[in-house]
C-alpha cells in the first residue's frame, strides 16, 4: 500500500463527503435546524481537511479551515444559518469541491472566487460574533464565547512560529491562565495518535506547566501495553484562546475527554496541591522532522506526524480495511465507551451518528476494471449457455429430460449471476444530481433569476456506465432549463407565478428501465418562434402541417442549434441535437412536453444497463435482427383487410379503429428492393420517441431472448439503424434495430444522421 | 556499584518507542523481573506515551519487588519527553558515584 493508494481512498472518501456536505447544505437551506445535520456538514468538512492536511494539501486545509470555523460558529448557535448565510456556504461547498478535484487532478482554481469566499465566511464567523458577545473583549474575560480562530488576516492564529513565541514573551504576565484536563481513551493511541505530540503542540502555544497523574496505573503483570493509563493536569498560559487549545486536539476530540477552563487569575497557581512541572521550551529534538521554516503551520506538523505513525501502523496493519481506517481517523471515531463528562455534547452526538452511519452495510471498494472483467465473463457465460443449449436441441432432437432440466437450471443460473453482476455496477444517480444543483446555482447566480431545484428518486439505481455519460446532457438541459425556461423574477411576478421558479428532476424506474424527467414551471416553448426558426433555417417548409408535439421535437434538430442568436429564443435549442444524440448513444429516448405559461418537461428513459439487454430475435429478409424488447407494445399478425395504402409507396395498418403507419424494416435498411408482403410478415407496434405509434414490419418472429450487447462502434463501425450486435446461441452475429432511427427513417429522414431533412411531416 | 549477589541486568531501548513497540516492551520487561534493572535509553530517538506508561508500570512494579530500577543513560529526546508529558524520571536516574 504505498502513499498513491492511500492518497487515492482519500479523495474517494474525499467525493463521498463533499456529497455529504452539500446534501447537508440544502437540507438546511430547506429550513432543517436538526443538530444533527449541522454536524454532518461540520464533519464532512473537518474531514476533508484533516486528510487534506496528511496530504500536505495546502490550499484545501487553509480554505477548509475557514469553512470550518464558519461552520463551528453556525454549530455553536453563534451563526443562524439564514438563506444569505447558506448562499455563501453551498457557494463554498463548491470551492471546496474544485479544490479537491484541483489537488487530485492537478488544474488551478478560480483563486480570486476561493479568496472572496474566505473573506465572506471570516465576515460570517466575525460578525456574528460581535454581536453574540457583548463583551468588548472576549479573551479577557471567563465568557463562554471566546473569538473564533479567524482573525482579520484569515487563519493565522494556527500558524505558528517561535518568532510569534518570542515576541508574546513580555505580555507573558497578563496571559489568561488556562486549567487543561487532558484524559486519553485508548482509541487515540489506536489510531496513531500520540499524546505526547498533542502536549508538545499544546506547549508551545504558550507558558505549560504540567502534572501526569499516573494513579491509574497498574504494575507490570497487570498492565495491557496498549491501553491509555496516564492523563494530564495542565496550566497552561497563553493570549491565544481557547479555540486555540481546541484547535491542538481536535484530531483527538473523540477520543479523549478534554476540559479546558479558564483560571480567574493567571497569577495564582492553579492547582498548588499537584506538583507541577515546567516543560522546556525547546522541544525542537522531539520534531521528527527537520526544523521548517518559520511560519510552519502548526497543525500540518501535527499532521504530518501524525501520518508518519500512520504509515507505520499502516505497514504493521497492512490491510486495506486498517488503512481506510486510519485514513478516517481524524474523523470517524466508533464509539465504544460513552463518552465522558468533559466531551461536549455536540461531540458527543456527531460521534453517535458516526457509529450509527459506520453500522450501514459494510461496503468494499473494488477496482472497476475488475468489475467490468467481471461482467464480460458473464456476458461470455450467456452466449457460451445459449450456444449450448442450441447444440443440444439440434443434436438430440428427443432431449432427455434430465439433460433439458440442467439446461434450463444452468439458464436460470446464469441469468441470475448476470443480475447479481449487474447489481454490483449499479449506481444511485444521487452525485449527478447533487452536482446538478450546483449548475443550477451557478446559473441562477449567472442570469439573477431565482430557482429551486427539487429531486426526487436520487436512490433509484442505474449502470455505472449511464450514470457516468448521464453527467453531461443533463447539465446541457438543466442550464437550458434555467436559463431558457425560467422567466426572470419580473416576468415571473408578472405572469402571476411566484418569482423562484422550479425545475424538478426525477428519476424513476419504469418497465425495466430508468426515467429521467427535468420539469420547469417556466414559460415553455415559444412554438411560434421554433416554428418560424425552423422555417428560416430550412428545416421545415413554410407551409408544412406539424403538430404541437412535432413543433417541439424541431428543438432537438441538428440544424436547429447552429443557428444564430439561439439565446433570443424565449424556448430552447442550445446543443439540444448534441442532448439528443448523447442519450440515444446511451439506447435511451427523449421526450419533450411543454405547455405554454406552464413550463417543459423532459422524460428520458435509458436502459438500466449497457450490457444487456431483452431483445425478440426477429427474421428479415433472411437476417437476424434483435429488437429491444422495451420498445415492443405488441406483435400481431396483419390481415389483408387492415392494409391500406397511403400516397406512393407509404402504407397504414389499422388498428382497432386508428391507423398506424407501416415500416418495412427490411427496405429501410435496404436488405431487399421490393416492398415485402405486410401478410406474409408479422408486425411489431412500436412505441416511437415522439409518443407516436409505428408497427414495424418483420418476416418472422423467432424467440425472445437475453442478449449480450456488443458495441458495433467498438468493433467496426457505427452502422445507421443499427444499435449495437450480439452473439446469438449459434455463433452468429446478429444486429440490434435502433428503432427510432428506423421510424425517423420512415418518414422519410434519412438514415444518415449528417443530412438534413429537408420536410418533416 | 551493584551487589555481586544480586543479578544486575540491563536493558537498552530501542530508538523508536512508538505504538507497536509497546507491546514488546511489555513483554521484554516482564520477562526480566526479579532482578535489579538498569535502562540504557540513550539510543531513543522517540517516545510514545504508551511506552512511558509500560516503563513507569515497571518502576513501580520494581519498587513492589524491593529491586532497583533505574536509568543509566538517557538520550535529550527521552529525557526532553517525559518531562514535556509530565512524568518524572529524577529519581530513577542513576546516582553517579
Amino acid at each position: 500500500m504505498d502513499m498513491n493508494e492511500i492518497k487515492e481512498i482519500f479523495f474517494q472518501e474525499c467525493e463521498e463527503q463533499l456529497a455529504e456536505l452539500e446534501s447537508g447544505l440544502l437540507k438546511l437551506n430547506d429550513g432543517d435546524r436538526d443538530p444533527e445535520t449541522v454536524n454532518a456538514v461540520f464533519r464532512a468538512v473537518h474531514s476533508i481537511k484533516g486528510g487534506a492536511g496528511a496530504f500536505g494539501l495546502d490550499d484545501l486545509v487553509s480554505f477548509a479551515h475557514v469553512f470550518e470555523t464558519t461552520l463551528d460558529c453556525v454549530r455553536s448557535n453563534r451563526l443562524d444559518p439564514g438563506p444569505e448565510v447558506l448562499k455563501v456556504m453551498l457557494k463554498s461547498a463548491d470551492v471546496l469541491a474544485d479544490l479537491t478535484n484541483a489537488a487530485r487532478d492537478g488544474g488551478g482554481v478560480d483563486e480570486a472566487r476561493s479568496r472572496q469566499l474566505i473573506k465572506e465566511l471570516e465576515a460570517l464567523a466575525n460578525g456574528e460574533v460581535l454581536q453574540a458577545s457583548a463583551a468588548p473583549e472576549p479573551v479577557a474575560k471567563a465568557a463562554p464565547v471566546v473569538a473564533p480562530v479567524v482573525n482579520d488576516e484569515g487563519f493565522q492564529p494556527v500558524a505558528f512560529s517561535f518568532d510569534d513565541f518570542e515576541a508574546d514573551e513580555p505580555a507573558l504576565m497578563e496571559m489568561p491562565t488556562y486549567e487543561i484536563v487532558f484524559r486519553p481513551k485508548s482509541d487515540l493511541y489506536a489510531k496513531g495518535n500520540e499524546a505526547t505530540l498533542l502536549l508538545r503542540d499544546l506547549s508551545r502555544l504558550g507558558e505549560m506547566n504540567i502534572h501526569c497523574d499516573m494513579d491509574a496505573l497498574p504494575t507490570l503483570d497487570r498492565l495491557s501495553p496498549e491501553t491509555a493509563y496516564f492523563s494530564w493536569k495542565i496550566s497552561l498560559k497563553t493570549d491565544k484562546g481557547e479555540d486555540a487549545i481546541r484547535t491542538v486536539f481536535e484530531f483527538a476530540e473523540w477520543d479523549c475527554d478534554l476540559e479546558v477552563s479558564l483560571v480567574a487569575d493567571g497569577a495564582a497557581a492553579p492547582s498548588e496541591e499537584l506538583p507541577m512541572q515546567p516543560v522546556p521550551f525547546d522541544l525542537s529534538i522531539l520534531d521528527d522532522e527537520p526544523v521548517g521554516p518559520v511560519g510552519v503551520i502548526e497543525e500540518e506538523e501535527q499532521l504530518a506526524a501524525q501520518q508518519q505513525i500512520r504509515d507505520a501502523a499502516v505497514s504493521a496493519a497492512g490491510t486495506a480495511s486498517n488503512v481506510l481506517q486510519m485514513a478516517q481517523s481524524a474523523a470517524r471515531a466508533p464509539v465504544e465507551k460513552s463518552a465522558g463528562a468533559a466531551a461536549s455534547a455536540a461531540a458527543q452526538s456527531a460521534a453517535a451518528q458516526q457509529a450509527a452511519a459506520s453500522a450501514a452495510t459494510p461496503t468494499i471498494r473494488v477496482d472497476l476494471d475488475r468489475v467490468d472483467r467481471l461482467i464480460n465473463l458473464v456476458g461470455e457465460l450467456v452466449i457460451n449457455q445459449a450456444m449450448l443449449s442450441q447444440s443440444v436441441v439440434e443434436n438430440d432432437a428427443n432431449g432427455t429430460s434430465s439433460i433439458n432440466m440442467g439446461l434450463e437450471e444452468l439458464q436460470q443460473l446464469t441469468r441470475e449471476i448476470q443480475d447479481s453482476v449487474m447489481a454490483i455496477r449499479a449506481q444511485p444517480v444521487k452525485p449527478v444530481f447533487q452536482r446538478m444543483s450546483r449548475i443550477v446555482r451557478e446559473i441562477a447566480d449567472m442570469t439573477g433569476k431565482s430557482v429551486r431545484l427539487i429531486t426526487e428518486g436520487e436512490n433509484t439505481e442505474v449502470d455505472k456506465t449511464v450514470i457516468d455519460k448521464l453527467a453531461e446532457p443533463l447539465t446541457h438541459m438543466i442550464r437550458n432549463a434555467v436559463d431558457h425556461g425560467l422567466e426572470t423574477p419580473e416576468k415571473r411576478l408578472a405572469a402571476g407565478k411566484s418569482a423562484e421558479g422550479t425545475v424538478r428532476l426525477t428519476a424513476k424506474h419504469r418497465s425495466g428501465r430508468i426515467v429521467i424527467e427535468l420539469a420547469d414551471d417556466g414559460a415553455g416553448i415559444n412554438r411560434e418562434k421554433v416554428r418560424q426558426k425552423a422555417i428560416d433555417n430550412d428545416l421545415i417548409a413554410a407551409d408544412a402541417n406539424l403538430s404541437d408535439e412535432e413543433i417541439d421535437n424541431l428543438i432537438f434538430h441538428a440544424g436547429f442549434s447552429t443557428a444564430d442568436k439561439i439565446s433570443d429564443i424565449s424556448g430552447r435549442g442550445v446543443g439540444m441535437d448534441v442532448v439528443k444524440r448523447s442519450i440515444q448513444a446511451l439506447g435511451g429516448r427523449i421526450n419533450i412536453s411543454s405547455k405554454p405559461g406552464h413550463g417543459s418537461v423532459f422524460t428520458m428513459s435509458l436502459p438500466l444497463t449497457l450490457a444487456v439487454l431483452d431483445g425478440m430475435v426477429v427474421t428479415v429478409a433472411n437476417q437476424t435482427l434483435v429488437v429491444p424488447l422495451t420498445a415492443i407494445v405488441e406483435t400481431l399478425q396483419p390481415e389483408a383487410a387492415a392494409i391500406h395504402s397511403f400516397g406512393s409507396n407509404q402504407r397504414l395498418i389499422s388498428i382497432r379503429n386508428s391507423f398506424c403507419p407501416l415500416v418495412d424494416v427490411g427496405r429501410i435498411l435496404n436488405f431487399r428492393a421490393s416492398q415485402a408482403n405486410p401478410v406474409e410478415g408479422v408486425a411489431l407496434l412500436v412505441e416511437s420517441e415522439g409518443g407516436g405509434q409505428r408497427a414495424l414490419m418483420v418476416d418472422a418472429i423467432q424467440g425472445q431472448r437475453q442478449v449480450v450487447i456488443k458495441s458495433l462502434e467498438a468493433n467496426y463501425t457505427h452502422v445507421p439503424g443499427i444499435a449495437a450486435a450480439t452473439i446469438l446461441g449459434d455463433g452468429r452475429v446478429a444486429l440490434i434495430l435502433d428503432v427510432d432511427t428506423i421510424v425517423a427513417a420512415s418518414r422519410g429522414q434519412s438514415l444518415k444522421p449528417e443530412m438534413s431533412l429537408a420536410a418533416a411531416g | 556499584m551493584a551487589s555481586k549477589k544480586t543479578a544486575q541486568k540491563t536493558l537498552s531501548l530501542a530508538p523508536v518507542l512508538d505504538l507497536n513497540e509497546a507491546t514488546a516492551l511489555h513483554e521484554k520487561l516482564l520477562g526480566l523481573k526479579g532482578s535489579d534493572l538498569t535502562i540504557d535509553a540513550s539510543a531513543v530517538e522517540r517516545v510514545g506515551t504508551l511506552c512511558v506508561q509500560v516503563l513507569m508500570a515497571g518502576a513501580k512494579t520494581w519498587e513492589e519487588d524491593h529491586l532497583s530500577f533505574t536509568f543509566s543513560k538517557v538520550s535529550d529526546a527521552f529525557e526532553k519527553t517525559t518531562q514535556l508529558i509530565g512524568v518524572d524520571i529524577d529519581h530513577l536516574m542513576a546516582k553517579e558515584i
